[in-house]
């Protein structure tokens, strides 16, 4: 089964691809086509992924051999536990975008169908060959077309602002991708081969200094790809811009591609063949993990489009998942309970990267259908959602309240083990290492907190209230097959949340596959699948029931509805709210610029907020004809960083331009004078 | 039957203990207030009967509003109960948080369900459409994101010691475990009574007995809620200053009885109700003697239990 589910699952996403070319002539036959070739793809991948993480953690990798295509390298696919961990993640958002695709496509007629079918099929296509990538070359192909791919449905609108985004992320992207060339390409000289198994033996034999700067190097091509501040400009750009179902593809999984990327260079291709890793990695990816998380969800705080917003919290998560990684890196392989704690926060990592998936996934297609119903994604023009899109709503409440952190859901879990990650690490370390990780903690905790304000406000302001415009007000519940993705992605979140222990066993080999040792099922439910268990040593720890938690969270509140709400319930009478004797009308309702004024102040640092007002008096002075309210937020990579390289690069084009005369013997003495430089510099050899 | 006994009836008249107690506290602060104010004040029942009459009441509810608003409440009081079984009142035996069948009493949960109710809130604060309901929402989820860090650092600097965030196991510990009552205690207690002021929205952070839109934040976010679901979260809000008040004794005044022996027992409850007495007199004479901080001011006040709870932490690591 196993090889020939791989095949499958290509085959699939090959066949949906192909479907693309009767694009032109059957519009709505090549969505649904395109999307049941996903659908089956992924289905594919899933069952394999499942097959290969619970069929036992010490199973051989599989191995596949592919044509030979270039006389240098072999193509090479090998799918170990780590690859079948990812590839799960991807799967699973793959299975809801592919069911919800074709319904929220034939709302959105702004591009071909084809063109959309195409860019899916190629895009989960190359994630998963990324996964499955056994050797260099193809890890770096199916990279390149995963970037592509994302970038035609960035672009597929064609509008002049997905456009520029889809620019911005084409630079960043490939400036990564230029870097993982160069560490690959290092690699390759010391092993004479593209494939990973060489690498990793010849890896071994590199000195220390060598071998750190190869694993930054990798960090910052990869971090480019995954969001990390400060090189996640790109991000909230581009993944806004993509059709709903391609955004969730792509913040809910495609920077856990370069989260894979990470842990596979970091913790088993560039790591020293015994012993810990060196401790600067751990120690960077975990600050860099922290700052990301908080300037992440700092920014979303700040969104008031909707998709922007949950764009930005990828920032954020992506830093919590690096937070669990980082503290791997740190603990592992230094024996005794460091190694339980490495365990602990590697698996914290994976799960997070797994949860994030499911409910980054689900709130993007709720956005999405907020933008079939309405064609707005500003919260400030919407409003009252609820009662027009009642399952919307409630979906993406379950995804608000996952993400920020809240029990009984799957956020809570993952962000649980990593703060006991952290405590027990700063207990383990001691000293300033202890404090930097107990600070790393109350981050995190800032982070969430900061995450619960945001979701009250997105939820608040889209969904409930009055509505603030007619679009809004004659909205629409999303087709069946929308909402049918969606709840497959909430039945994650819900059950991930309430019974955790059962996912246990799926981190067990791709943590065992990195770290050694026992995976975390023996671990973190030692003590059946019903209870967590968070120790570094046996017998002491913290231990927690999230299923008795949320049994009794439910039972209560199913108690105080039958005896005291629901037998009231005739007796209630509905009246407009109290609104100091005017009539009510949608501008009484709290917008999402003033929930989050407090917080806009109180950081006023980092947002450096500006504000315009633009007052026109009438005939005397006290009476407003007119008011113009303008405020606006600073990325400070952006303006610290980004503009001053951009004007940099723009002065140098502007020089070259004022020495373009147009006159040939002028070009023809620039080649000469390049020419005897580069003769002088590199001709001695 | 001993074991029925620690794994189910007692925790279970623990929780029974704290919902019944919840009003009783609040009745007793606000007899303490009114004294303070030379007033003669309600009875320490007062509360009780408010309850009473808030469930017996119909419901007007806000023409804008949905489903969520009618949940919300009942949801709200789940989550606080939820929490309720989180502390441990008078017993805590050592091995309660290891061997517990399904264990309960991890103080993380019991920060994740209080966020959840204040979540919910949120959310119904803003349904009604109101701008006093948005404006408490705002601005209590303002300041829920500056007490968190500082409630974490608070736990995890008796966690260090303890080796876990299990109350259970925190306050089932010999007093001599942790040793004297010593500098990093006394800087943690200092940042967590700053942080019981906060999360129990009292004076200064938040005032209780006031309807004026320039001072509420928890009452802004109430007012439209009006007879059983008003009381659902009426209710829950003291019983989730009781299990703040239980809290704080779990982490820093562990006395509790560590075995079924009904000597024991006794001492853990009357240590249980002299700390409760305590704590809920330290509230009443804040509040009498404080006034609200403006409240771009809080971030001021919060910081400095941060801070506190930050060199409590520093204190233990180096």
């Amino acid at each position: 089964m196993s090889i020939g589910g791989l095949w499958i699952m290509l085959g699939a996403y090959g066949a949906g691809a192909a479907v693309s070319i009767l694009g032109s002539r059957w519009g709505n036959a090549t969505r649904v086509l395109g999307h049941v070739a996903l659908l089956i793809g992924a289905l594919a991948g899933l069952a394999l992924a499942i097959q290969r993480l619970t069929g036992g953690a010490l199973q051989t990798a599989i191995h596949v051999e592919l044509p030979h295509l270039f006389p240098f390298a072999n193509l090479v696919l090998t799918l170990d536990g780590l690859s079948a961990f990812f590839l799960l993640v991807v799967s699973i958002v793959t299975i809801a975008a592919a069911i919800y695709g074709p319904a929220y496509l034939k709302a959105h007629s702004g591009s071909s169908p084809a063109v959309e079918v195409l860019g899916i099929n190629i895009f989960v296509a190359s994630m998963a060959l990324v996964l499955c990538a056994g050797d260099a070359m193809t890890f770096l192909l199916a990279w390149e077309g995963m970037t592509l791919a994302s970038y035609v449905l960035v672009v597929s609108e064609g509008k002049k602002s997905n456009t520029r985004a889809g620019l911005i992320y084409m630079i960043m992207a490939h400036a990564g991708t230029a870097l993982l060339m160069v560490v690959f390409l290092t690699l390759a000289v010391h092993a004479g081969s593209f494939d990973f198994a060489a690498m990793r033996t010849a890896a071994a034999a590199l000195s220390g200094t060598e071998r750190s700067v190869l694993f930054f190097l990798a960090l910052v091509g990869l971090g480019a790809k995954a969001g990390i501040v400060p090189l996640h400009i790109w991000l909230p750009q581009a993944h806004p811009a993509a059709p709903s179902h391609a955004s969730a593809l792509m913040s809910g999984v495609m920077l856990k591609v370069a989260i894979y990327g990470i842990l596979r260079l970091g913790l088993d291709l560039l790591a020293p063949a015994t012993g810990p890793l060196p401790p600067s990695w751990g120690w960077i990816v975990l600050v860099l993990g922290a700052i990301s998380a908080i300037i992440g969800v700092l920014y979303a705080l700040q969104q008031h489009d909707l998709k922007r917003l949950l764009a930005f919290h990828s920032v954020e998560n992506v830093g919590i998942i690096l937070m669990g990684v980082g503290m791997a890196m740190l603990l592992t392989h230094r024996g005794g309970a460091a190694d339980a704690l490495a365990a602990l926060g590697l698996a914290a990592a994976l799960l997070h990267t797994l949860n994030h998936a499911a409910f980054k996934g689900l709130l993007f297609l709720c956005a999405g259908v907020v933008q079939t119903a309405t064609h707005i994604l500003n919260m400030e023009e919407l409003g009252g959602l609820a009662r027009r899109m009642p399952w919307t709503a409630w979906l993406f409440l379950i995804g608000a309240v996952a993400i920020s952190a809240l029990p009984p859901l799957n956020g809570f879990v993952s962000e649980w083990m990593t703060f006991q990650t952290l405590i027990l690490a700063s207990a383990y370390l001691r000293s300033g290492s202890g404090l930097v990780v107990i600070a790393v903690a109350a981050a995190l905790a800032l982070t969430g907190g900061l995450a619960a304000a945001c979701f009250v406000k997105a939820f608040g302001v889209t969904f409930l209230g009055r509505p603030r415009s007619t679009h809004a007000a004659e909205a629409v519940e999303g087709a069946p097959s929308m909402l049918a993705g969606m709840v497959l992605l909430a039945t994650v979140c819900v059950m991930i949340g309430i019974m955790p222990g059962y996912a246990m066993v799926l981190l067990d080999s791709p943590v065992m596959r990195l770290l050694g040792g026992v995976g975390p099922s023996q671990l973190i439910t030692a003590r059946g699948p019903l209870v967590l268990l968070a120790s570094a040593n046996p017998g002491t720890g913290t231990a927690v029931s999230m299923t008795a938690a949320a049994v009794l969270f439910g039972a209560v509140a199913l108690v105080a509805w039958g005896i005291v709400v629901w037998p009231r319930a005739l007796a209630r009478r509905r009246e407009p709210t109290w609104t100091c004797g005017m009539a009510p009308q949608s501008r009484f309702d709290y917008t999402a610029t003033a929930f989050a004024k407090p917080l806009r102040f109180i950081f006023a640092l980092l947002y450096q907020p500006k504000r315009t007002v633009r007052k026109k008096t009438g005939s005397t002075p006290y009476v407003l004809s007119q008011l113009h309210w303008q405020s606006d937020v600073v990325d400070l990579a952006l303006v610290h960083f980004y503009n001053h390289v951009q004007a940099g690069v723009t002065r140098v084009a502007n020089a070259i331009r004022q020495r373009s005369t147009g006159r040939i013997h002028d070009y023809i003495g620039f080649v000469l004078i390049t020419l005897l430089v580069t003769l002088l510099v590199f001709g001695r050899g | 039957m001993d074991q029925t006994l620690t794994r189910w009836i007692l925790p279970l008249i623990q929780v029974v203990l704290l919902v019944l107690l919840g009003p009783l506290v609040t009745g007793l602060i606000q007899k303490m207030k009114a004294r303070l104010q030379c007033r003669r004040g309600a009875g320490i029942l007062q509360p009780y009967r408010d309850l009473l009459k808030l469930l017996r009441k119909g419901t007007v509810q806000s023409d804008t509003s949905g489903s969520f608003f009618r949940v919300v409440p009942v949801l709200v009081l789940g989550a606080t109960c939820a929490a309720a079984t989180l502390v441990p009142v008078f017993f805590a035996p050592v091995t309660a948080g290891h061997a517990a069948l399904l264990p309960l009493g991890d103080a993380l949960l019991l920060a994740g369900w209080f966020a959840l109710a204040r979540f919910l809130t949120a959310i119904a604060a803003l349904d009604a459409g109101g701008a006093f309901g948005g404006m408490g929402a705002s601005r209590e989820m303002t300041v829920a994101t500056l007490v968190e860090p500082a409630l974490i650092l608070v736990i995890f600097s008796v966690a260090i010691v303890a080796g876990t965030t299990d109350l259970r196991v925190i306050a089932g510990h010999p007093v001599g475990m942790r040793g004297s009552f010593g500098a990093a205690d006394l800087l943690a207690l200092f940042a967590m009574l700053i942080l019981l002021l906060a999360e129990t929205g009292r004076i200064p952070v938040d005032n209780p007995d006031t309807h004026l839109e320039l001072t509420m934040l928890h009452e802004g976010m109430l007012l439209e809620h009006s007879g059983p679901g008003f009381g659902c979260l009426v209710l829950a809000h003291h019983i989730k200053q009781i299990v703040l008040i239980a809290f704080v004794q779990a982490l820093f005044f562990p006395w509790k009885a560590a075995n079924t022996n009904p000597q024991a027992l006794v001492m853990g409850l009357g240590a249980f109700i002299l700390g409760t007495l305590a704590l809920s007199v330290f509230l009443a004479i804040v509040e009498s003697t404080y006034a609200k901080l403006r409240f771009f001011n809080l971030p001021q006040f919060l910081s400095i239990s941060l801070l506190s709870s930050f060199l409590a932490v520093a204190l233990r690591l180096l």
